[in-house]
């Protein structure tokens, strides 16, 4: 069967919409990949400017097992941020979405709002909050916690930091799923007898995975890219892959060191990204079965 | 039932067609051979064939430095005096300011520090620096001959020094004592295990274990690194964090003992509400000391009014001024007693002619030890 010529019509225009995206990506995504991945074989000269080459050394070098151990700390903290964010966003979001009549956007807004100020300048206030002399230490020692308990340079603080910075990325891809939820579902749910909790977990919650699965993406891959709450609100024991990234390109000036490793959290990225895709493909595909 | 998959509409890409533009476009990037063996970054002009720059006006001055590093009313003072304006720019790294220049970004005036004086400079990246065209540059050479041919710039060919600083260690009185040991081993004082910070710094690190070794501070030797990142391991399970917020670890309580650049601690003097409780020492076995300049980079628009600048800048007056305002030492003669008064309580922090002549610095070494020095960091910081 032949495409009628208003079907071909239509095909040509959506193709030119697709245009200036396309050419967007290719040279900004694409274009920056491609240097990064030719950076990963170059060399630095004695000044320490990076020269492009065929050299395997960056990718030798990856094999210390220093910067696995610092990818599988990461990989951690970035989980547990995502479910943390997860167990906090989502009953916001069912407040919002189910509860929340005329005031749903001023309260998405008020979600939404504090996110606008720069998430550097937010974790500095964490810094001070958090610090051995602030407010939140002075509190709990008044309280009775014992003085040698710290908050900075913990995991505690990374991972606290990390959700507070990233929450918002959950809250909103949840809202949305509870938004488009038909309340009538839920009714139907109780109506055939069940109780409040078998009707979440067995209608609201299959019904919102999409979105809690985009949050649970949302977070989790920024978070594991992150270097700003570890560098400010961590020690040596809680260093992240994204401090040493950082560090290759602007304290140790190895850049085609600091591509090889991006390459390489990226191809973790990339397979972690994937296997959970296709769990959640297969998950969904079973419940809509 | 057996079901066919419906026709795809003519043109829209398929998964495998998107797959394999992909790969195209990744591998025609990854088959440039021409790009082998080029830099990534453009150092193929040198400036030394460029004529001596004229200390005159030759247009507004684009100014590229580190954020608060010169007082305000100075740079006004001199847009008042030279009606021109000052279009002003700030990095936060030597090496993000060195990228920039390289990305084809135009100033007229920037401050590297000696490292990357010398590294720029070799590169052929600064403008050459006649000082005998300039009214206050000789007094500085006369009364430091030390900068008159530093390591980092032969002949100070492309620079005047700016400011000076070296480092030490910082302590909290009230917790430590009176007084540490004056040596690098106070880092490892256990009475502030979990409360000790080292910079976050590879050169000043490896350079703790290099100077308690008695190594060169700038050694690329895999042996040595190996013995420096085995000597710091020991210092890890003590640390609290690796941090260049100096002073805020000091004055939030956070750090009782702090790896610390001796400018640093005027703004500890400044903040702090009760400042006795601080002590700042520099070690026996060695002080590092570092020097940020002044330099014109190659592609200054307006070369003439950033050299007058500088002229500008040295007049004892504004040193005063800027001393007072950043906190750190500068090499202009009849300037010293200032920075003296302004550190009373920690002497150590003053920066002498013998410091100069005899402490460590930090250079440049080759690519191979570059890259060693890098690994043995990153054993230091993530081990």
């Amino acid at each position: 069967m032949k495409d009628s010529p208003r079907a071909r019509r239509g095909t040509r225009l959506w193709s030119v919409l697709l245009l200036p995206g396309t050419i967007w990506m290719t040279v900004f995504f694409l274009g920056a990949l491609g240097i990064l991945l030719l950076l990963s074989f170059g060399t630095t000269d004695d000044l320490g400017n990076p020269h492009f080459g065929h050299t395997l050394g960056n990718f030798a070098a990856l094999l210390n097992p220093i910067y696995m151990q610092v990818i599988l700390r990461s990989l951690l903290y970035a989980a547990l941020t995502s479910v943390i964010c997860l167990a906090i966003a989502y009953p916001v979001a069912y407040a919002i979405a189910l509860h929340g009549g005329r005031f749903k956007n001023a309260l998405i807004a008020a979600v939404v709002i504090p996110f606008f100020a720069n998430y550097l300048v937010r974790m500095y206030g964490w810094v001070t909050l958090l610090s051995d002399g602030g407010p939140v230490l002075s509190l709990l020692h008044h309280l009775g916690v014992p003085q040698t308990f710290k908050l900075l340079s913990t995991p505690y603080a990374v991972i606290g930091g990390l959700v507070y910075g990233f929450v918002v990325f959950m809250v909103l891809p949840v809202y949305a799923a509870l938004e488009r939820l038909d309340v009538s579902l839920i009714e139907a749910g109780r109506d055939l007898g069940g109780g409040p909790l078998t009707t979440f977990w067995r209608v609201t919650l299959p019904a919102t995975r999409q979105g809690a699965t985009a949050g649970l993406l949302l977070v989790f891959l920024p978070a594991m890219g992150d270097f700003v709450s570890a560098q400010l609100l961590g020690g040596p024991q809680q260093l992240m892959i994204g401090s040493l990234i950082q560090d290759k390109f602007f304290g140790g000036q190895d850049w085609p060191l600091g591509s090889a490793l991006t390459m390489l959290l990226m191809l973790v990225l990339l397979a972690c990204t994937s296997v959970y895709l296709r769990q959640a493909t297969r998950e969904a595909r079973e419940a809509t079965r | 039932m057996l079901l066919t998959p419906p026709p795809r509409p003519s043109g829209r890409p398929t998964r495998r067609s998107v797959l394999r533009g992909a790969a195209g476009t990744l591998l025609g990037a990854a088959a440039l051979p021409a790009l082998s063996g080029c830099g990534y970054l453009n150092t193929e002009v040198t400036a030394d064939d460029l004529p001596p720059v004229t200390p005159e006006i030759d247009g507004d001055l684009v100014y590229f430095n580190w954020a608060d590093y010169v007082d305000p009313t100075v740079l006004s003072g001199f847009c008042s005096e030279y009606k021109v304006s000052i279009t002003q720019a700030n990095y936060d790294s030597m090496e993000s300011m060195a990228a920039k220049i390289a990305a084809g970004n135009k100033y007229d005036i920037i401050f590297p520090s000696a490292k990357w004086t010398q590294r720029m400079a070799q590169a052929g990246q600064l403008r050459r620096i006649d000082r005998s065209r300039m009214v206050n540059a000789p007094a500085i050479f006369k009364g430091y001959p030390y900068f008159a041919d530093p390591w980092y710039d032969a002949d100070s060919g492309h620079s005047i020094p700016f400011s000076m600083y070296k480092t030490g260690i910082a302590w909290r009185k009230d917790k430590l004592g009176p007084a540490l040991g004056g040596s690098w081993s106070d880092l490892w004082d256990r009475r502030a295990a979990g409360y000790t910070y080292l910079l976050d710094d590879e050169d000043e690190v490896l350079g703790v274990g290099a100077l308690r070794l008695g190594y060169d501070v700038n050694t690329g030797d895999q042996h040595r690194l190996a013995r420096i990142t085995d000597l710091l391991a020991t210092v890890r399970p003590l640390l609290r964090g690796f941090s260049s917020d100096d002073y805020t670890n000091i004055l939030d309580g956070n750090a009782w003992i702090q790896h610390m650049w001796s400018g640093d601690m005027a703004a500890v003097l400044s903040q702090a509400d009760d400042a006795s409780i601080y002590g700042f020492e520099t070690c026996r076995e060695g002080t590092p000391i570092n020097s940020d300049c002044y330099a014109i980079p190659r592609d200054a628009e307006h070369p003439g009014t950033a050299l007058l600048f500088i002229d500008y800048m040295l007049r004892p007056e504004n040193v005063r001024k800027n001393i007072a305002y950043i906190g750190y030492p500068m090499p202009v003669p009849g300037t010293e007693e200032d920075y003296r008064k302004l550190v009373a309580p920690f002497p150590d922090c003053v920066v002498t002619l013998d410091d100069l002549e005899h402490g460590y610095h930090f250079g440049n070494t080759t690519a191979a030890g570059n890259q060693a020095r890098d690994a043995a960091w990153t054993q230091v910081e993530a081990g």
